[in-house]
């Protein structure tokens, strides 16, 4: 059993092709607050590796990557 | 310098377009990628030369459709305000505006003007170059 991740806010990209779940991600994290919590869905299969190197470039840590009923979900926490 | 950025941890970005309305598949790639690299909070630059420039002569964004298989292609525009509204800059190259009989007036709103000693300077202070 893993630990429940409150996020702060949610982004729904299901359906959105790259590189939107990306540019969607980057400006809802723009809006957040540093410590907080965004819980990002999207369908789009190059998402995970995606979402992997954004963190990575940006610093943003990803706290989780999860599939889950065919949808991929990310939490992120701001820098 | 033509880089905005002092900042070392910011990444700085060229890409170089080199294709126009003749190949229209080969179009939208550099905004795209442009498009995911500045979202990426990385500084970013797109240079059009040899035929680029048609990509960004006013009405082309949507004469120049990119194909798909099954139809449904997309007009160009869509990715050129996709990189402009992440804040990448297209700069175009001066001797291929003359090659193709524009001047800056025909070019989009927001496009600037460099030469070839520009771009080589840019290149050598960049993090990667990229060409298509």
């Amino acid at each position: 059993m893993t630990d429940v991740i409150k996020e702060d806010q949610v982004l729904d990209c299901s359906g959105m092709l790259c590189p939107m779940p990306v540019v969607k991600t980057f400006k809802a994290m723009k809006e957040l607050q540093s410590g907080q919590i965004l819980k990002m869905v999207a369908t789009d299969p190059g998402a995970p590796p995606d979402m992997e190197a954004w963190s990575r470039q940006t610093g943003n840590e990803l706290l989780r990557s999860m599939t889950e009923g065919g949808k991929f979900i990310f939490y992120i926490k701001k820098k | 310098m033509l880089w905005k950025t002092n900042d070392p941890e910011i990444k700085k970005i060229l890409y170089v377009q080199t294709h126009g309305e003749k190949d229209p598949e080969r179009t939208a790639t550099p905004f795209f990628l442009a498009t995911a690299g500045a979202a990426m909070d990385n500084e970013v630059c797109i240079y059009f030369t040899m035929n680029g420039p048609q990509c960004l002569e006013k009405g082309n964004g949507d004469k120049i459709v990119i194909p798909r298989k099954g139809g449904n292609g997309k007009e160009l525009k869509y990715f050129i305000d996709q990189a402009l509204d992440l804040g990448v800059r297209l700069l175009v190259c001066q001797p291929s505006l003359d090659l193709h009989g524009y001047t800056m007036d025909d070019m989009i709103e927001g496009v600037e003007m460099i030469g070839g000693a520009a771009f080589n300077d840019m290149a050598c202070d960049a993090d990667a170059v990229i060409a298509f």
